[in-house]
């Protein structure tokens, strides 16, 4: 272990050009060297809370003269850095030897804002930011509860990101708990720039498409988790947190399910699922239909098909693949643009698609209009990574569809089911409450049941306290 | 190993769901552009010394063009059919054919070849609307060639909805209703009848079969007087000219019983229905006027019920499936020869209740 001093924190500092070593002497004429880097501390806080009464002190120490500072005493070089990199002022006391480090993070950051990827109508509407503090204090004020746990960890080598794993102890079924903390443990990345690039190392499959743990910027929605015996990891400088462990039909529900009143939201989730249902399998039926399979279309349709069709040049298949890669770019591109160009897109997508492409004979009415459900659809699903990954799945069912017809759609639907059913996330099955069957949980699942019957927390989690009602009340 | 056996499984659950799915390996070409499904066949013929049938069809179907009949002189059905693709650029496909027209002579032949060959094709679909004809079809279909006049279509949507909800205007049988007619021990087929003149299509009444062939055909107040003779059926008009009157909105309930040694047959019929049109000097806001009325319509019916039966039990048909009565659980259906003989002597007693149901707008 290196022993600190100013020469070798100096040498380590050089060409840092906010890096400050600045040198004070108190009025009991004691020798203060301050280093610390001008960035990442506030320096308002370092002239109005130590430096001002360090110089004005006659005590003979800094500990004695700073009775409010949280003060570390540093014992190696190595140490001294992490500090230093952290947003700590190092101060050695040239008379006693010793080095001290005191926090004064800058808390330069965004304000709490609306969610722009989870928006709602109607619920709360803050959201997490890059702060982790203030991410946890956002849940904390929802979760009054000292059993909220907070656990921290640090992963990346180069970014030495703060890793906070969040449960309600006495509530969580501790073998989550258990699994996330090895998870952590073991990760071995040099970055963590998002929470989803600690998804990926902590995730069982990390092939799979779908993910296996919810990253949400809502803090009630965390909130809500915790408290049903889920658990929460925040990372530093990003606002979305993930939630674990989660399964495919928690991807269909939406904060706002819980606001609505519950015959309402049960009718708004079976239509996700449909509409998630649709946006992969709507333009593969109708390649598989138009391909193979002319006797299954009822006679009306088959006419306005065949009149949309007759002087395409293109087959289904590639019509239909044209229009989706096309569809891909417009939406790709009005994500990458500037907010106020992105009308223009509109418009000129708008006419490409649906003028130009079948004036010009690319491709049938039919398909455009199937093209732009299918669109449609996927918005409907409230998790953005479900909605990236459903093309993909459209596009493969796309291909079994011209090739095999309607089977092949039976086909992939079955592997799918079959993949998903191999799914887990924190080694917990992914179709859980279908399969394995819980039927208790089927309250809160197709349909939203009104509160009043979700008397138990989802049995599939296994959480140590099922009962979300006082027992003696009812 | 574990490779090896996880491979083994994903192909065997594929090739699996493959076959279960009835995937071809092989699958024929169906792009919907470059086929032409048709929509019909019309079977002539079948008198001449060859043998040989005269098949038709209206080309292209549904799309906005100028449509021509294609005609062939043929021996078998499915000839025909791959002659149609030899005259026409596109390739006619049978897997949406809806309507199968076919000629009364032809109809007095027998219909079972006919009917089976439609029937093991597997691209048919079995709600195939069955109609004989009389007189030209092909001058009549020759009359509508027009590029919007899609009458193979109208005709599919006409069937379509007489079907829908039994509303008993038309008879209307699909192959699989014919079939399961054809194949009863005790029963026998019926198909509507229409003539084709000039440009019109007109509806003639109803065909009945002995098995396969055609035997007779009832028709204008037969046809609807024996509509009220099945099961549950609505009937939007009932013209009855002898008395002047016409009744409207009938529903009717129909109940047969057969006695345990199959010697007589009692039909109770509930008629439900108001009085649409009289054009007689009864004066029915007159209770006696009115009961007199009402009985005299039960007396025509029951009447007339008795002498259609009668008809049937001449001619040995049943195509009223009063035979199917006769079946009990735990017993072994009667022959046909058996139901014949105890058919063409067997009593018939016809009740008739005509419930009217009150004029609320006449005071």
């Amino acid at each position: 272990m290196t022993t600190i001093s100013i020469e070798a924190l100096k040498q380590r500092l050089a060409l840092m050009e906010d890096a400050e070593v600045i040198v004070r002497e108190t009025a009991d004429g004691l020798r203060l060297t301050f280093i610390y880097l001008g960035s990442l501390i506030d320096q308002e806080r370092l002239n109005e809370s130590i430096l001002e009464p360090l110089v004005r002190s006659f005590q003979n120490s800094v500990e004695k003269s700073l009775t409010t500072a949280k003060i570390s005493s540093l014992s190696n070089l190595e140490q001294a850095f992490q500090y230093l990199m952290k947003g700590s002022v190092l101060i050695h006391d040239s008379s006693s030897g010793r080095w001290n480090a005191i926090m004064l993070p800058n808390s330069l950051g965004r304000s709490i804002e609306t969610s722009e990827t989870e928006t709602i109508m109607f619920g709360p509407k803050d959201s997490f930011s890059e702060l982790l503090e203030q991410n946890i204090l956002l849940i904390r004020r929802r979760l009054p509860l000292t059993a909220l746990k907070t656990e921290r960890f640090s992963v990346g080598s180069l970014t030495q990101t703060t890793v906070v794993l969040m449960y309600i102890d006495g509530l969580i079924n501790p073998e989550f708990v258990e699994v996330a903390k090895s998870k952590l443990s073991s990760i071995d990345f040099d970055m963590f720039l998002d929470s989803s690039h600690v998804a990926a190392f902590m995730e069982d499959h990390y092939h799979s498409i779908f993910p296996q743990y919810l990253q949400t910027d809502r803090p009630d929605s965390c909130a809500y988790a915790l408290g049903i015996g889920k658990l929460v990891i925040l990372v530093n400088n990003t606002p979305f947190a993930l939630i674990a462990p989660i399964t495919l039909f928690h991807l269909f529900q939406s904060p706002e399910d819980y606001i609505n009143r519950w015959l309402v939201a049960s009718f708004l989730r079976p239509l996700r699922y449909l509409s998630f249902l649709l946006s992969i399998t709507l333009i593969p039926l109708y390649v598989a239909l138009t391909t193979h399979h002319y006797q299954m279309l009822p006679l009306q349709i088959l006419y306005v098909i065949i009149e949309s069709r007759s002087k395409l040049p293109l087959s289904p298949f590639w019509e239909a693949l044209i229009i989706l890669v096309t569809l891909e770019i417009i939406k790709e591109a009005s994500l990458r643009m500037p907010t106020k160009t992105s009308q223009n897109l509109g418009v000129i997508g708008g006419i490409v698609i649906g003028q130009a492409a079948v004036a010009a004979g690319f491709a049938s009415k039919v398909l455009i209009v199937l093209a732009g459900i299918s669109a449609i659809s996927t918005f409907l699903v409230p998790n953005y990574l479900v909605t990236k990954s459903s093309l993909l799945l459209q596009f493969m069912f796309l291909i079994l569809a011209s090739y095999l017809g309607v089977p092949g759609i039976l086909l992939g639907l079955v592997g799918m089911l079959a993949h998903l059913n191999g799914l887990t996330s924190l080694n917990q099955p992914y179709l859980a409450p279908v399969s394995p069957f819980y039927w208790r949980d089927w309250v809160d699942l197709f349909v939203r049941g009104p509160l009043h019957a979700m008397r138990n927390r989802p049995e599939a989690l296994r959480p140590l306290n099922k009962y979300r009602m006082n027992r003696r009340s009812k | 190993m574990k490779c090896i056996f996880r491979t083994t499984i994903v192909l065997l659950s594929t090739s699996m769901i493959m076959l279960v799915c009835g995937c071809d390996l092989l699958p024929e070409n169906n792009m919907i552009e470059e086929i032409t499904p048709i929509i019909f066949w019309s079977v002539q013929g079948g008198g001449e010394e060859d043998g040989k049938i005269t098949i038709s069809t209206l080309v292209p179907p549904l799309i906005k063009e100028k449509k021509r009949v294609l005609s062939l002189k043929v021996s078998l059905l499915n000839e025909g059919n791959k002659g149609f693709n030899l005259t026409y650029y596109n390739e006619l496909k049978a897997g949406q054919i809806r309507l199968l027209f076919v000629d009364e002579a032809y109809a007095k032949r027998g219909l079972t070849r006919l009917i089976n060959t439609v029937l093991t094709d597997p691209n048919i679909s079995q709600r195939l609307y069955l109609v004989i004809t009389k007189g030209n079809f092909n001058e009549f279909l020759a009359k509508h060639l027009g590029e919007t006049d899609n009458i193979d279509y109208y005709l599919y949507r006409m069937f379509k909805h007489y079907e829908k909800k039994k509303q008993g205007e038309i008879t209307v049988v699909n192959l699989h209703q014919f079939m399961k007619m054809l194949y009863s021990q005790v029963s026998d087929p019926q198909l509507p009848v229409f003539r084709a003149e000039g440009e019109q299509f007109l509806y003639e009444g109803t065909a009945f079969f002995d098995r396969d062939s055609m035997v007779t055909e009832i028709r204008g107040k037969d046809d609807q007087i024996i509509q009220l003779l099945y099961r549950d059926r609505f009937v939007r008009y009932l013209v009855l000219p002898d008395l002047a009157v016409t009744l409207g909105h009938i529903r009717a309930r129909t109940r047969k019983k057969l006695t345990p040694d199959l010697s007589s047959l009692s039909i109770e019929i509930d008629v439900k229905g108001r009085i649409d049109e009289l054009n007689s000097l009864a004066r029915i806001e007159d209770n006696f006027q009115y009961a007199a009325l009402t009985r005299k319509i039960e007396r025509y019916l029951e009447e007339n019920v008795i002498r259609l039966l009668s008809q049937m039990q001449k001619l040995q048909i049943d195509p009223l499936q009063i035979g199917e009565l006769t079946a009990k659980p735990f017993s072994k259906p009667i022959t046909r020869a058996t139901w014949d003989r105890h058919w063409s002597t067997m009593k018939i007693n016809v009740k008739v209740r005509l419930h009217l149901e009150p004029l609320t707008k006449v005071k």
